[in-house]
C-alpha cells in the first residue's frame, strides 16, 4: 500500500468554478422571497417614504393640490395644544398601565404556574379576552359602565353608593380606559411571564428547597432574579403597545370630556380622516413613530444583550 | 415543589384571591351574555336579573333578520380567510427562502424585512389611504386585505421554524432526487404544520380584529367588517333603548373567536410569546 | 475507470482552506472508512462525495463518469445520515419509496425493492409506522433501508452509529458488515470511533486536518503508523509515549534514553533514521509487561491505578520522572494500587517518531 499523502498544492492548479447551472439555480432561490418582497415594497416600504414626505406638504384636499411646506407641519404640532395635550395622555395613559401590566401579568403568571385543570382553565380565563375585538371590549364596558343600568351601577346602587359616571369625569375617564384595556390583554404580559418561569430548570428550586429557602426568599433570590430581562422586555413591549391607544379611547370617551382622554393615534385619525389635514396628520404621525423608534430601539438593545442569569 | 405542609394553606390562600379575581374579570362577559337573551322593554326597566326569566331571542333573530350585521360577518369572513390563506404562502415561501437558500444580498433582504417590524400601522396608514385613494380601491376587499399581507412577522416567525427543521432532512430528499419546489412543497410545508396553523389562527384573529384601518379604508356601510360595524353602532349609544340588541351583537361578534380561541389556544398562546408549537 | 475518483480536490470556506488537493481512488465494492477526529474534514469531504457540498477545485468521479457539478440526486449515490434524516411525516413505506418515486420507477419495481429491503432489514411488521413511533434502532435501519432500496453506486455512511447506544451500535455495526458482504457495493464510512473503522473497513484512510495520514489495511495501521498521529488516535487504551534520547549503539538498531536514565535497545533498524538526538518513543499497553522492580532493563515505577477488566488489566504506572505509562497486565494479574514495579518493553514492538511526527518502526513486526 503507499502512503497517499500530498501535503503541497501547486497554486496554479486551483481550478476555476464551473458556476453556470448553479448560478442560474441561486437566482432562482430568489423567486421563494419576491412575492413577498412586492407585497412589502408596495404596501409598506413605499407608504413608509411617502409619508415622511406627505408630512412635509400642506395638502389641500378641495382643489386637490399640495404645496411643499418643509417643516411648518411639525413646528405647527408642537405650537397646538391639542396635540401637545394628546403626547400628554398617551404618556400619563403609558405610565399607568405598564406598570399594572408588569405587576399584575407578573403575579397571575406566578399564581398560575401550576399543572393541572385549575391552572389551565384560570389561564383561560386571562387571556381570553384577549382575543376580542377593540370593539366588543368596548361595547361591553359601555354597558358596563352605563349610568344607572350598567353593570357597575347595578353593584354601587345595591351597597348604597351613587352611581359612578367615570366615562363622562375629566380625572377618571383615561385611567378607566387603562384599566378597561388591562382587562383586554392581561393574557399578553401574563403568558411572556409564564413562558418565561417555565424557562426556569427545575433542578434550581430543589437545590433551594433543600437549602431551606423559604417562599419568599425562592421568589426574591431566584424567581424574580431569573426572570428579570423577560421583565424588561415586557415593560417596553406594553409601552410601545399603549403607545398606540386608539379605539378604546375613540369609542368609549370620543377623546373627551374637554380632550382629557385624546391619544395621539386618535389625534392623528381625525387630523387626517375628518379635517383631512393629510400633511398635518403624517407629521403627526411621524412623530408618534419616532418616539416609539426609542423604545424600540432600547428593546432591541436589551434583547440582544447575552446577559446570562 | 410546593409540597411542604407549610406552604398549603398559603397556597389555598393565593388561589383563592386568584380565583375571586377571574370571577370578576369575566363577570362583564357574562353578565352582558346573560342580558342578551332578556327583552329590550324589560331591560329598559332592570339590568340587574340575570338568571330568572323573562327569555327571548328576538336580539338574536334581529341580527340575522333585519340588521347588517350578517352581512358584516361574511365580509369579515372573506377578508379574515383570504388575508390568513395569502400570508401562509407569501411567509411561508419567504421564510423558506431566508431559511433555507442561498442567494446575493439575502442578509440584507432579511434584515430590510425584519426592520419592517419597527413600523407600526400609524406611520404608514395616511400615505397607504392617499395610494388607495389614488387608485379608487378603497371599500373594496383588496383594499383591506392587502396591507396587511406586507406584516413581517409571519416572514419572521417562518425563518425561524424553517430554520429549526434538521437540514439534513433536506439533504436526504436531495439525494432522492427531489427538486427544491417538490422539496418545499413535499418535505418542508408538511413539517411546518405546527408553524402553519400557528401563523394562520394569529393572522386570522388579527384580521378579524382589525380596526383602525377598515376604519379609515372601508367608508360604505355594506363594506364593513364586524368589527367596524360594531363600532358604527355604538358610536350613537342610545342609552337605556335597544341594549338587547346591542348585547347580542357582542355576544355575536365574540363567538367566532372565541370558538378559534377555545379550539386552538395552544397555537394562540405560541404565537404572542413568539414560538410555536412542536 | 470504475470506484470513486477523487482528483485534487480542494474545499475553502472563505480563505480557510478545509481540504487542500486531496487525491483519493476508492476501488469499486470496497468499505472505505474516513477516520480521523471532528473537524479533520472528513465528513465535508463525504459531503462533497454526494453533492451536498461544492467542491472549490478538482473533480469527482464515479464509475468512471464526472459527478463534481451534478446535482446530489444525479449521482448514484445514497447516503445514511447521522441523525437518521428521516421524513418524519412519511410512513416507513413512503420513507424508502420517495427516492423512487421522484425518478419515476414504476409502482410495481418500487414495491418490490421496497419489500426486499425490508425483508432484509426485518422492517416488515413497521413499514405502516412514521418514524417517531420507533426507536432508535428501527430508525437507523429505514435509514439504511432507505439507501438500499435505491440500488446505488455506492453507499455513503456518515457516523450512522454514533447515535446508538453501547449494545445497539455493536449489533448495527455487524448487519453493516454483513450488508456489504451481501451488497457488494462500494461503501464509505465517516467515523471518529476507531473500533468502527477497524472493523468494518476494508481499507482506513486517517485523516487529520484535511490530510490523509495514513490510506491502509486495519491491522497495517495499527501495527505500523505512519505518523505519531495514527498510532495515538488508534487503539484504546492510547498508545505510550515517552521523549526519549537517541544514544549510539553498534549493531546497526537504534538505542534510546528515557527521561529517568534507563537505556532501551529497541529493533528499530538506525539506517533511515534521521540524526537528531530527540525521538519519541512509541510503544502499546500490550508490548508492556509488569515485572520486579529489581529485573533488569526495566522501568520502574509505582502502579497509581488498576483498572480491572475481567479479560485482561490495565496498569497505570507512573515512572521515577512522574511519567504514566499504562500496561496491559493479565486477567489475573495481582498488582494493587501504590506497589513498586518493574514494566517490561517488548523491544520488538516498539516505534520511534521523530520530530515531525514520522514513524519508524521495529523489524520484527515489518510484515505487511
Amino acid at each position: 500500500m503507499t502512503v497517499a499523502m500530498k501535503v503541497e498544492a501547486s497554486a496554479d492548479r486551483i481550478q476555476a468554478r464551473k458556476r453556470g447551472a448553479r448560478a442560474g439555480q441561486r437566482w432562482g432561490n430568489a423567486l421563494f422571497i419576491l412575492p413577498f418582497l412586492v407585497v412589502y415594497l408596495l404596501m409598506l416600504v413605499i407608504p413608509l417614504f411617502k409619508g415622511i414626505w406627505i408630512s412635509l406638504l400642506e395638502v389641500d384636499m378641495l382643489s386637490n393640490s399640495a404645496d411643499f411646506v418643509g417643516l411648518d407641519n411639525y413646528v405647527e404640532l408642537f405650537s397646538d395644544e391639542i396635540f401637545i395635550g394628546a403626547v400628554l395622555n398617551t404618556f400619563y395613559f403609558v405610565l399607568i398601565s405598564t406598570p399594572v401590566f408588569i405587576a399584575l401579568g407578573l403575579a397571575l403568571a406566578l399564581a398560575l404556574n401550576r399543572p393541572g385543570r385549575t391552572g389551565a382553565t384560570l389561564r383561560a380565563i386571562f387571556f381570553g379576552s384577549s382575543v376580542l375585538s377593540v370593539t366588543i371590549v368596548t361595547l361591553v364596558w359601555k354597558l358596563v359602565l352605563m349610568p344607572h343600568h350598567g353593570m357597575l351601577a347595578n353593584i354601587t346602587e345595591s351597597v348604597g353608593l351613587p352611581s359612578l359616571s367615570l366615562l363622562t369625569s375629566e380625572t377618571w375617564a383615561l385611567p378607566t380606559i387603562a384599566v378597561v384595556t388591562v382587562w383586554w390583554i392581561i393574557g399578553l404580559p401574563m403568558m411572556l411571564f409564564l413562558a418565561a418561569l417555565q424557562q426556569i430548570p427545575r433542578e434550581i428550586y430543589e437545590a433551594a428547597a433543600l437549602d431551606n429557602a423559604s417562599r419568599w426568599r425562592t421568589l426574591w433570590s431566584i424567581t424574580l432574579p431569573s426572570i428579570r430581562r423577560t421583565v424588561a422586555l415586557v415593560a417596553i413591549i406594553e409601552v410601545i403597545l399603549q403607545f398606540q391607544l386608539f379605539g378604546q379611547a375613540q369609542l368609549m370617551t370620543q377623546g373627551g370630556p374637554n380632550n382629557s382622554s385624546r391619544p395621539i393615534v386618535q389625534f392623528i385619525y381625525e387630523a387626517g380622516f375628518r379635517n383631512w389635514e393629510l400633511g398635518y396628520a403624517a407629521a403627526a404621525s411621524q412623530v408618534l413613530f419616532a418616539m416609539m423608534l426609542v423604545a424600540m430601539a432600547f428593546q432591541v438593545w436589551l434583547s440582544s444583550r447575552k446577559q446570562a442569569y | 415543589m410546593h409540597l411542604k405542609v407549610g406552604n398549603k394553606f398559603g397556597d389555598r390562600l393565593i388561589l383563592a384571591a386568584v380565583i375571586a379575581l377571574a370571577i370578576a374579570w369575566i363577570a362583564p362577559l357574562v353578565w352582558v351574555f346573560a342580558l342578551s337573551f332578556k327583552p329590550d322593554e324589560f331591560l329598559a326597566q332592570r339590568t340587574d336579573v340575570m338568571l330568572s326569566p323573562p327569555f327571548t331571542l328576538k336580539n338574536y333573530l334581529n341580527i340575522l333578520g333585519t340588521s347588517q350585521v350578517f352581512g358584516w360577518t361574511i365580509n369579515s369572513l372573506i377578508v379574515a380567510c383570504t388575508q390568513t390563506l395569502a400570508t401562509l404562502l407569501l411567509a411561508s415561501l419567504a421564510g423558506y427562502g431566508f431559511a433555507r437558500t442561498e442567494f446575493r444580498g439575502k442578509n440584507v433582504l432579511f434584515f430590510i424585512v425584519l426592520a419592517g417590524l419597527a413600523v407600526p400601522e400609524q406611520a404608514i396608514i395616511v400615505p397607504l389611504h392617499a395610494m388607495f385613494a389614488d387608485l379608487q380601491m378603497h371599500n373594496t376587499y383588496s383594499a383591506l386585505v392587502l396591507p396587511r399581507l406586507a406584516l413581517p412577522f409571519g416572514v419572521f416567525l417562518m425563518t425561524q421554524y424553517f430554520k429549526a427543521i434538521p437540514k439534513d432532512i433536506e439533504e436526504a430528499a436531495m439525494l432522492d432526487n427531489a427538486s427544491r419546489l417538490k422539496i418545499f412543497f413535499r418535505v418542508i410545508l408538511p413539517l411546518s404544520i405546527p408553524a402553519q396553523a400557528t401563523l394562520g389562527i394569529f393572522t386570522f384573529l388579527n384580521a378579524w380584529n382589525d380596526y383602525l384601518w377598515p376604519l379609515v379604508s372601508a367608508s360604505n356601510p355594506e363594506m364593513y367588517t364586524l368589527t367596524l360595524g360594531l363600532a358604527s353602532t355604538q358610536t350613537n349609544f342610545a342609552q337605556s333603548e335597544g341594549l338587547g340588541f346591542l348585547m347580542a351583537q357582542a355576544v355575536f361578534a365574540s363567538l367566532p373567536v372565541f370558538i378559534v380561541y377555545l379550539f386552538f389556544q395552544k397555537y394562540i398562546v405560541a404565537a404572542v410569546s413568539g414560538k410555536t408549537v412542536r | 475507470m470504475t470506484g470513486i475518483n477523487l482528483r485534487g480536490i480542494d474545499k475553502r470556506y472563505g480563505s480557510v482552506d478545509v481540504i487542500n488537493n486531496f487525491e483519493l481512488q476508492i476501488n469499486p465494492g470496497e468499505f472505505l472508512v474516513f477516520l480521523g477526529p471532528s473537524g479533520c474534514g472528513k465528513s465535508t469531504l463525504m459531503r462533497m462525495i454526494a453533492g451536498l457540498e461544492e467542491v472549490s477545485a478538482g473533480e469527482i468521479h464515479v464509475a468512471g463518469r464526472d459527478v463534481t457539478h451534478l446535482a446530489p440526486g444525479a449521482r448514484d449515490i445514497a447516503m445514511v445520515f447521522q441523525h437518521y434524516a428521516l421524513y418524519p411525516h412519511m410512513t416507513v413505506y413512503d420513507n424508502m419509496a420517495f427516492g423512487l418515486r421522484n425518478v419515476g420507477v414504476p409502482r410495481d419495481e418500487i414495491d418490490r425493492r421496497v419489500q426486499e429491503a425490508a425483508r432484509m432489514l426485518e422492517l416488515v411488521p413497521l413499514l405502516e409506522r412514521k418514524p417517531v413511533e420507533m426507536s432508535g434502532g428501527q430508525r437507523q435501519r429505514v435509514a439504511i433501508g432507505r439507501a438500499v432500496v435505491k440500488e446505488p453506486l455506492a453507499f455513503l455512511f456518515d457516523e450512522p452509529l454514533s447515535n446508538l447506544d453501547a449494545a445497539l451500535r455493536g449489533r448495527t455495526r455487524i448487519e453493516l458488515a454483513r450488508l456489504h458482504q451481501r451488497l457488494k457495493t462500494t461503501m464509505i464510512f465517516v467515523t471518529h470511533d476507531q473500533v468502527e473503522a477497524m472493523t468494518l473497513a476494508t481499507r482506513i484512510v486517517v485523516m487529520n486536518a484535511g490530510r490523509i495520514e495514513q490510506l491502509g489495511r486495519p491491522m497495517e495501521i495499527y501495527h505500523r503508523p505512519a505518523t505519531r498521529f495514527v498510532a495515538g488516535f488508534i487503539g484504546s487504551p492510547a498508545m505510550n509515549f515517552l521523549d526519549v534520547d537517541r544514544i549510539e549503539a553498534p549493531n546497526g538498531f537504534v538505542a534510546v534514553r528515557l527521561p529517568d536514565g534507563t537505556t532501551v535497545q529497541t529493533s528499530v533498524p538506525a539506517a533511515g533514521l534521521p540524526t537528531q538526538s530527540k525521538l519519541t518513543l512509541g510503544v502499546r499497553p500490550e508490548a508492556l509487561s509488569i515485572g520486579a522492580a529489581e529485573e533488569s532493563d526495566v522501568l520502574v515505577g509505582n502502579a497509581e491505578v488498576v483498572e480491572r477488566l475481567g479479560d485482561q488489566t490495565f496498569a497505570h504506572i507512573a515512572l521515577r520522572n512522574g511519567e504514566l505509562v499504562i500496561v496491559q497486565a493479565g486477567a489475573d494479574s495481582t498488582i494493587s494500587v501504590g506497589d513498586l514495579v518493574g514494566v517490561r518493553l517488548d523491544h520488538s514492538a516498539v516505534h520511534l517518531f521523530d520530530q515531525s511526527g514520522i514513524a519508524y518502526h521495529a523489524q520484527a513486526r515489518s510484515v505487511a
